[in-house]
């Protein structure tokens, strides 16, 4: 007997796949429906919510949110102690972006370029590891590591280098009675917390530039300086990106690590925390929040300007 | 006349793998050499070699004469058109032409005009803004050569730069390529795994098998004494007697090679066989018959009379057109 042209469903999954494969819309809407709406509604309608109450202004006598629309919170950003906030933010963001970069760079080169088997697997624990453990764990451990007494002060007196370390604790703007005081620490525990999610996206991208690229330009000849500024670089561009907008924008709404390290001069996130919380002025809370995100927007704007996703 | 590459029993050995293994080779100045042989075979290390993108294990590599041991890729006035084309993605046809010019300082103006020449010389002069995700298969490959000759390098490297292009288009760039290299003189050296190719391009060739050099020659050296029994299979399609059978029609006890268009059926001969299969190739038939255990294909041309499978059949050749190999 001869096996039958069309084969017989054997039960509800083949009929659904058929379903699928005569409409497949219906897989495409099924699929999409549940994250649309988290995104939708959790997502975007918070951040709708956000944005409107950014736009209300609190009642100086009552301490009562006002529904009306108006410009004043806004306007209340720019006051001084205030746009110091912003300003400081948004200076540490970008210098721990730059720190990251350049220290992932070379990290993430060797795992995209060179680590095969074993070393991969050991670059990728490496990596993540950090990510396992506590935050909070983390960042305390390195008030220990920052503060006076800590491994880094022992390590300095020990070979005679203390100096560095009171060189730089009195630069005007990084003072501090000691690393873990200054903005140096606020610094450096920043760097190291964000630091994986810089060398993901990167090692990601510089995987995608084929080694073919490389020979090309030194065959054509190029330096290795060269063929870095011109080839690696610019097909890496939307890794570095992508990696930056972590770094920066989780710097930008960070409200722990500068409370725990660092010489407790507000951020964004911790003046969001604090006029949510205790001071009860949710409309200039959300002016704070706002401004990250416009922060994003015009960043992603210009890195789309400098031509960063045309390898894409 | 000159050399312009040299091997001297080059040898890169990958670990227990013997990539390219004790290579003796010379390629004259002006000459189109194409590396042959199967996948694995050493052929593209060779090229690397010469490019630069692998050192040698042992032996010497001379370019025009000058010793490249120590030469690192980017100063080798050598250029290669990769198998792949490596255009860069992120720059348009007329960066990509003038890339080279561009990293060695030149302005950009006059970088510019040099491309652009390029590009009318592989026909491509309206084509300079485009990007490279925008050009058919051709098109990039000529693009990928337009870059490497703008620098007017000494020897040209092609790393089976016509493979991933179809039959038409294909045969149509064997020619411009051949026009090209006559009208320009340079050297060009190509890997490739077509035979056909091989042959019909190169001025001269090496047969390379298992890393080391089986043949080198002309083509029709190649194609109609060749070496080894590896040469008449890879290179003619040949048919590849062994002894007893060449003894059988007539020769010594050697083993043979004897070409399927140099093979004809006949009503009687001294070695019978049965017809295994047949395969219409359009210009002629392909008979392969099987005789005393070695099959013998037999090329009928088109409008004669073709057996059909399974019938017996003699088959004769002219006595030139065995070529004897040796006992082993």
């Amino acid at each position: 007997m001869t096996a039958p042209a069309i084969l017989p469903a054997r039960g509800l999954a083949d009929r659904l796949t058929g379903l699928f494969w005569r409409h497949p819309r219906v897989l495409l809407a099924l699929l999409l429906t549940p994250p649309l709406l988290w995104l939708g509604v959790v997502y975007l309608g918070s951040l709708a919510a956000l944005l409107l109450q950014s736009f209300y202004a609190i009642d100086e006598f009552s301490g009562v949110v006002k529904e009306e629309f108006t410009l004043k919170t806004y306007g209340e950003l720019l006051r001084p102690s205030n746009f110091d906030i912003l300003v400081r933010t948004v200076i540490m963001a970008a210098c721990v972006t730059l720190a990251c970069a350049a220290l992932a760079f070379p990290i993430a080169y060797y795992a995209a370029r060179y680590a095969r088997g074993h070393w991969k697997a050991a670059f990728y624990l490496g990596v993540m590891l950090p990510l396992w453990s506590s935050y909070l764990v983390k960042v305390y451990a390195w008030k220990l590591i920052l503060a006076k007494e800590g491994i880094i002060g022992w390590a300095a007196e020990r070979t005679h280098t203390s100096w560095i370390i009171d060189g730089l604790l009195s630069i005007p703007g990084l003072e501090g009675s000691s690393l873990s005081t200054s903005p140096l620490g606020t610094f450096a525990v920043f760097c190291y917390i964000w630091l994986p999610y810089m060398i993901l996206p990167m090692q990601a991208a510089l995987e995608r530039v084929p080694t073919s690229m490389l020979e090309a330009s030194a065959d054509l000849g190029a330096t290795r300086a060269q063929a870095f500024r011109t080839v690696v670089l610019p097909l890496a561009l939307p890794g570095v990106i992508a990696g930056s907008i972590f770094t920066f924008s989780l710097t930008l709404g960070d409200y722990i690590i500068p409370q725990i390290i660092g010489n407790s001069a507000n951020f964004i996130g911790m003046a969001v925390y604090q006029l949510q919380g205790t001071a009860g002025n949710i409309p200039l809370a959300a002016a704070f929040a706002v401004v990250p995100i416009l922060i994003m927007l015009v960043y992603l704007a210009l890195a789309r300007r400098m031509g960063a996703f045309d390898a894409l | 006349m000159t050399s312009a590459v040299e091997f001297q029993n080059v040898s890169r050995h990958f670990g227990p793998v013997k990539a390219v293994d004790g290579v003796d080779l010379t390629i004259a100045e002006g000459s189109f050499f194409a590396m042959l042989g199967p996948s694995g075979s050493g052929k593209t290390t060779c090229l690397r070699l010469i490019s630069g993108f692998e050192k040698p294990t042992g032996g010497a590599i001379r370019i025009f004469g000058e010793d490249v041991s120590a030469t690192p890729p980017h100063l080798r006035n050598v250029n290669t058109v990769f198998q792949d084309y490596a255009l860069f993605p992120h720059m348009n046809v007329r960066d990509n032409v003038a890339y080279g010019l561009m990293v060695k300082g030149m302005g950009r103006s006059q970088r510019h005009a040099k491309a652009e020449e390029m590009l009318a010389l592989v026909k491509l002069d309206a084509y300079g803004d485009r990007k490279p995700a925008q050009l058919s298969g051709g098109q990039r490959q000529r693009v990928a050569l337009a870059r490497a000759l703008v620098n007017e390098p000494r020897v040209l490297l092609l790393d089976e730069p016509l493979g991933a292009l179809d039959l038409k288009l294909r045969e149509a760039m064997q020619d411009e390529l051949k026009a090209l290299q006559m009208k320009l003189g340079l050297t060009f050296v190509f890997v490739t795994h077509d035979q056909h190719e091989a042959l019909s391009m190169a001025d001269s060739l090496a047969v390379f098998n298992e890393g080391r050099i089986a043949q080198i020659g002309t083509p029709q050296q190649i194609y109609d004494r060749p070496a080894t029994r590896f040469v008449a299979d890879f290179v003619g399609s040949s048919n590849v007697l062994p002894p007893e059978l060449t003894r059988a029609l007539g020769g010594p006890a050697e083993w043979a090679s004897l070409r399927p268009e140099a093979t004809r059926l006949a009503a009687s001969g001294p070695v019978r066989g049965t017809v295994k299969a047949l395969r219409y190739l359009g210009s002629g038939t392909r008979v392969v018959i099987e005789a005393n255990g070695t099959e013998v294909a037999a090329l009928v041309p088109a409008g004669q009379p073709v057996p059909e499978e399974g019938a017996t059949t003699a088959f004769a050749f002219d006595p030139g057109a065995l070529h004897l190999m040796g006992a082993n």
